[in-house]
């Protein structure tokens, strides 16, 4: 019987293991998107984040739920690879984000609520970027009519097709989220790290976002989603973490999140 | 595809975007080139009216406006990537870093480039300077090779300054020791050119200053990586 090592993501092969087809042993279990072990990461002498344990299996959502000041960005953007962890192992998709950042960066993105935006560029002028640098192996043989298509209909799919020519400085900041969430589309990675994914959005595109993010999901996407919006994310996400001063405080199923805000508030008045 | 391509193919991208960039914010292209004019106004009135010694002055005086208008240009070509954090969005892309840095060596060697266009005839002009239309070529073609000299450290040490406060402090200070070589090879070629070389010494030149600009355009591009990663 294949057994499912939850500490590394992986597979044990024993002598009984039925083999697939490929060869590979079976596993009825999906490996691990995010192993987290001891993690800590600190700004000087503040710990933003400490002793962080956290197993994420692919297609699995997860709601960071916490204060401002938490650690909820830091946690992501740990993740991501955009800060190095002080303390501790970090392996995504067996692994580091930091060790083996072309092992994990075409298989991973950050939606932040920065947009990564440049003032000047056309809304079509940043899609094309964004196809040029996902590296797609036909963009660079594909003729520039067909690249110029496929962009339009990707800003369609975000309601920005009248503004294809317009420079992003004359967006607003619903506007400027939208177009951002298409980098995320072009680069169609594995997991999804969302950092108030509803923020700056009117209710038509905090609608739109969570119906993109059930797609996601639906597609077996990793979705970790850090919003105040707890209403909105945990519809979209089966499991919830809290953070409190940089610890995880409480962990369960994200319909029952507010209860569990309510329960550490309390033990932490008692 | 192989890691040669999807550099050049991200250099290329990077490169296009920011000269676009520049384009419709031609703020720089003016600043710098002001600059440059100012500097070489000052210098002639300065060394003038003798025409002998402007005609001496002239060498000198182009590579000061060169390095002065270089280091505003460098120090400005990665704000475009302090705005809304784009620098790490571009971080967060699968992308090869040294892509990255080649694509803003381009775009800042094609800046440079762009200013000889208008510092080499205002000198000309200026100093007095004597100057047929293979004068003008060589001037061009030497400002070139300084411009890939520069731009290349240049490119470095702007990303690595471009999150301090203190950018404009310090990226002269890293910069200038590491350009004197190259400063001085380009000096002594443009007075070869201009006042003569009968001891034929403008190839040595060049080849010191080819030399120099392949160490820089190499190392810097292999360098660039570890200054993009931020995350220690």
């Amino acid at each position: 019987m294949a057994s499912y090592d939850q500490r590394h993501g992986s597979c044990e092969m024993h002598s009984t293991d039925s083999i697939t087809a490929s060869g590979e042993p079976a596993c009825t279990q999906p490996a691990n998107a995010v192993t987290a072990r001891g993690v800590g990461r600190r700004f000087g002498r503040t710990w933003a984040l400490a002793h962080i344990d956290i197993e994420i299996k692919q297609g699995e959502s997860v709601l960071l739920v916490g204060h401002n000041g938490s650690g909820k960005t830091t946690l992501l953007r740990l993740l991501c690879g955009l800060l190095r962890p002080s303390t501790g192992d970090l392996r995504l998709f067996g692994s580091a984000p930091q060790q083996q950042p072309f092992e994990v960066r075409p298989r991973l993105t950050l939606v932040s609520h920065r947009t990564y935006l440049y003032e000047q560029l056309t809304a079509l002028e940043h899609v094309r970027l964004w196809m040029g640098l996902a590296m797609d192996s036909t963009y660079h043989s594909t003729p520039a009519e067909a690249q110029e298509r496929r962009a339009k209909e990707l800003l369609e799919t975000v309601g920005l097709e009248q503004r294809a020519a317009d420079p992003a400085v004359q967006f607003s900041a619903g506007m400027r989220k939208r177009l951002s969430l298409l980098r995320t589309q072009i680069e169609d990675p594995d997991l999804i790290l969302l950092d108030e994914p509803f923020s700056a959005l009117d209710p038509a595109g905090q609608d739109m976002v969570t119906d993109w993010l059930a797609q996601l999901r639906a597609r077996g996407k990793t979705l970790i989603v850090a919003s105040h919006a707890l209403e909105q994310a945990s519809k979209l996400c089966a499991k919830a973490i809290v953070l409190h001063t940089g610890q995880i405080v409480w962990r369960g199923a994200a319909a029952d999140v507010t209860a569990g805000l309510l329960t550490h508030a309390t033990k932490s008045n008692s | 595809m192989n890691i040669v391509r999807r550099v050049a193919a991200t250099a290329i991208l990077i490169a296009q975007k920011d000269l676009r960039l520049e384009w419709r914010n031609r703020a720089r292209l003016f600043s710098v080139a002001l600059f440059g004019l100012v500097v070489l106004l000052l210098l002639s009135l300065a060394f003038g009216p003798n025409s002998d010694d402007l005609q001496r002055a002239a060498p000198g005086s182009l590579v000061v406006a060169l390095l002065f208008s270089s280091i505003l240009s460098l120090s400005e070509s990665f704000r475009l990537e302090r705005e809304d954090s784009a620098l790490e969005g571009l971080a967060l892309v699968p992308i090869e870093p040294m892509g990255l840095f080649y694509g803003k060596f381009l775009a800042n060697t094609l800046f440079l480039l762009l200013l000889a266009g208008i510092l080499i005839p205002v000198t000309v002009v200026l100093f007095v300077v004597e100057a047929d239309a293979r004068v003008l070529l060589q001037l061009t073609g030497f400002w070139a090779l300084a411009a890939v000299g520069l731009a290349a450290p240049g490119t470095l040490y702007a990303a690595m300054t471009s999150r301090l406060r203190s950018q404009d402090v310090l990226l002269p200070l890293l910069l200038f020791p590491l350009e004197v070589p190259a400063l001085i090879a380009l000096v002594k070629s443009f007075g070869f050119i201009l006042t003569g070389d009968p001891m034929e010494q403008l190839v040595s030149w060049t080849k010191l200053l080819i030399a120099f600009d392949l160490i820089y355009v190499a190392l810097c591009g292999v360098l660039f990586p570890f200054i993009l990663d931020e995350g220690s």
